[in-house]
């Protein structure tokens, strides 16, 4: 028997009160860390996606979106760059790397990201990181992909697997949305006549190329050159069917679909680009240059695409953002507040029914002070139950949130804990317990002994 | 060899309180170690006021209040709840037991303001249940009959072996036949455990079983010999 038996029976003589204002602090609680969890995990992602490149360019309609698709590989970009356009762009500037990449295939939902050799030995995944496998080794022929750490969890595959790829990829719900589609996905088109053999698995980074599946560009562009070359042989069947028909032939339609496309077989309108990772030429050892500013607005100034600088348009994001998450912080910041004040009056509430308890504490030697200090703990405790189920339902919610976002956005956030916040978070409910619990401790602290025993007389 | 002390000495003690000016007034009141007396008066004469002012709940206006030889009422805050948890056990007509713990807590829960060793709690309070005769010391007290509620209530009295018993009219709510067994388990316990009782009541049929009984108003007169007068 000890002070926490008397807390914990107190707590357990008014269960539903208990229960309920423990759940008000919960609630802001993980009102809280959902949204710090949120704002960080999802800054951290933006901030290390895009890696160390300078600027991305794309035909996609503004910078963000561009951004979005082919940094965050939130959806493949509606209109491609021809390939003449890119050479075109390749020339234009003293550029480190002009690495080509394109989205728009998939594999069990997960985004196919199909670029050059360059993207392993020039792209930096993060601030002085480079692309470290955790199996296998990288692409260097056609039909070899590499997993990004998260595909591979995802999938189960590993190296040595052969896999067929699917044509385009799973619709947001926003775009089915958008583009009438009600109910379920459409049925896939998967290029059963090529199979990639999983040559690589990569070591996590933190970006969203985790969850890709990287292969060579030509390999992609081969599996499109492929689905035209057959619809052109269709229309040329048809067109001669029709032919025959009008002479009175019959003829076996097998007319070879089987003959696989080559690298031979691509035609400029094959080669088609989602978006271009590009980086200024700089000094050794430096990320900046006075020619980033220079090249960004020359190449601003070509109407049929769009540039954009990543930390720009992360910033610009994060502005939108940031002013909701203010309001919502706000919002959590006062469902904090009222929990504190139902802390307050259920504990004040229950100091009426408390008084004879109190009041024979005391007599069995509870001084005042022992007294307040027990009605403060109970606070406190509240505040910590409250707190704790805050935190747990704040993982859950984090992870519902960051389900939501992959769905409807496309973007991959991780939420996680930060040890500080949470200390920031957990500490200061307990604490707003604490000041709530200070009136019916005082309340507490002054209850007459002698009156609530029994009348005087 | 050292006497013990007496187990409660009040000196002229004086009490007034409400808009009459309601006042209580003892000259002089010994109850010696193990004694048991029973104080009487009519109902609102000021008999359990008496019993707060005894365990340092009430100060009065003027007098000494002297247990185990500790003026009460020169401590203050803590140190005085400290000693009143010590070495006074208190019995109400209504027990006051803590709702929602068990019996044994309710024990326990004034051995935490003793000076028992913290190790042998538990087994003392086990010992005194089941002393007194509690089968299911784990029983939440509120589900326990008035009776078995009765008996917690002297356990928990005498669970720190107090100098003093203190019972506030505890058959004030009983009828004569459980009243006499309620006297005679408080009187055994308060016996076997050494203590003094000082026990109220209006109920002259409890005159019999004290072998000594105090007036309220006889104990307003001066007494020479500084002794309460005998039964």
């Amino acid at each position: 028997m000890n002070d926490f038996t008397i807390i914990r029976r107190s707590l357990a003589a008014r269960k539903l009160s208990t229960v309920f204002t423990s759940l008000s602090v919960a609630v802001a609680v993980a009102l809280m860390l959902v949204l710090f969890m949120m704002r960080d995990s999802g800054r951290a992602a933006f901030e290390r996606g895009s890696g160390n490149m300078h600027m991305l360019v794309s035909a996609d309609s503004d910078p963000l979106t561009a951004i979005l698709n082919s940094v965050f590989l939130a959806a493949p970009p509606r209109r491609p760059l021809e390939h003449a356009k890119f050479e075109q762009l390749a020339a234009k500037a003293p550029w480190e790397y002009f690495i080509p990449t394109q989205i728009g295939d998939s594999y069990r939902g997960l985004p196919v990201f199909a670029t050059t050799g360059d993207f392993f030995t020039k792209f930096k995944p993060g601030p002085d990181e480079t692309w470290r496998l955790k199996s296998g080794r990288f692409f260097d022929k056609d039909f070899e992909i590499v997993l990004g750490f998260r595909a591979a969890e995802a999938t189960g595959l590993k190296v040595g697997d052969k896999i067929a790829l699917t044509h385009g990829m799973p619709k947001t719900r926003a775009q089915m949305q958008e583009e009438g589609i009600s109910g379920e996905q459409p049925a896939p088109h998967v290029h059963e006549e090529y199979k990639f053999e999983v040559v690589g698995i990569l070591e996590p980074t933190g970006g969203a190329h985790d969850r890709a599946l990287i292969t060579g560009i030509t390999s992609a562009w081969i599996l499109h050159a492929h689905d035209r070359r057959e619809k052109e042989e269709h229309l040329r069947d048809a067109g001669a069917g029709n032919k025959e028909e009008e002479h009175g032939h019959e003829h076996d339609h097998d007319h070879g679909h089987e003959a696989l496309t080559t690298e031979a077989d691509l035609i400029d309108s094959d080669k088609k680009i989602t978006g271009v990772y590009a980086r200024v030429m700089t000094r050794p050892g430096s990320d900046s240059s006075a020619m980033i500013p220079v090249v960004f607005s020359q190449m601003r100034t070509d109407p049929t695409i769009t540039v954009a600088q990543p930390t720009q348009e992360i910033n610009k994001l994060f502005a939108i953002v940031g002013s909701v998450d203010q309001i919502l912080i706000a919002m959590a910041a006062v469902v904090a507040a009222s929990s504190g004040i139902s802390i307050l009056l259920a504990l004040y509430n229950s100091m009426e029914q408390r008084r004879r308890q109190i009041a024979v504490l005391r007599v069995l030697g509870a001084s005042a002070g022992r007294i307040f200090r027990l009605v403060l703990a109970e606070s406190l405790l509240l505040g910590a139950i409250g707190a704790a189920f805050g935190v747990v339902a704040a993982l859950i919610g984090a992870r519902i949130v960051a389900s939501e976002m992959k769905a409807r956005l496309g973007l991959v956030i991780e939420p996680s804990i930060a040890p500080l916040m949470g200390v920031y978070v957990v500490g200061g409910a307990i604490l707003l317990a604490g000041i709530a619990g200070l009136l019916p401790a005082f309340v507490a602290y002054r209850t007459s002994v002698a009156k609530n025993l029994r009348p005087l007389g | 060899m050292n006497t013990p002390a007496t187990a409660l000495a009040i000196d002229d003690l004086h009490f007034t309180y409400g808009r009459n000016h309601f006042e209580i007034a003892i000259a002089a009141l010994r109850l010696e170690p193990g004694e048991q007396v029973l104080l009487t008066g009519g109902s609102g004469t000021g008999k359990s006021t008496i019993l707060q002012i005894i365990a340092g709940l009430v100060d009065p206006r003027r007098g000494t209040v002297r247990v185990a030889g500790k003026e009460m009422h020169a401590l203050h805050g803590a140190a005085r709840d400290r000693f009143r948890g010590a070495h006074i056990g208190m019995i109400f007509q209504t027990f006051n037991l803590l709702q929602g713990f068990s019996a044994l807590e309710n024990v326990l829960a004034a051995l935490m303001f003793g000076e028992l060793p913290r190790h042998e709690h538990r087994g003392h309070a086990l010992g005194l249940l089941k002393s007194l005769g509690i089968a299911k010391p784990d029983a939440l007290v509120e589900t326990m009959s008035v009776g078995q509620q009765q008996r917690v209530a002297v356990a928990r009295a005498v669970a720190c072996r107090p100098a003093l018993v203190l019972a506030d009219e505890p058959t004030a709510s009983l009828d004569p036949e459980n009243s006499a067994a309620a006297i005679e388990l408080i009187q055994r316990t308060c016996s076997e455990s050494g203590a003094a009782l000082l026990c109220t009541s209006h109920d002259p049929a409890m005159k019999a079983r004290f072998p000594r009984v105090e007036s309220l108003d006889d104990l307003r007169r001066p007494i020479a010999t500084g002794t309460g007068a005998g039964a």
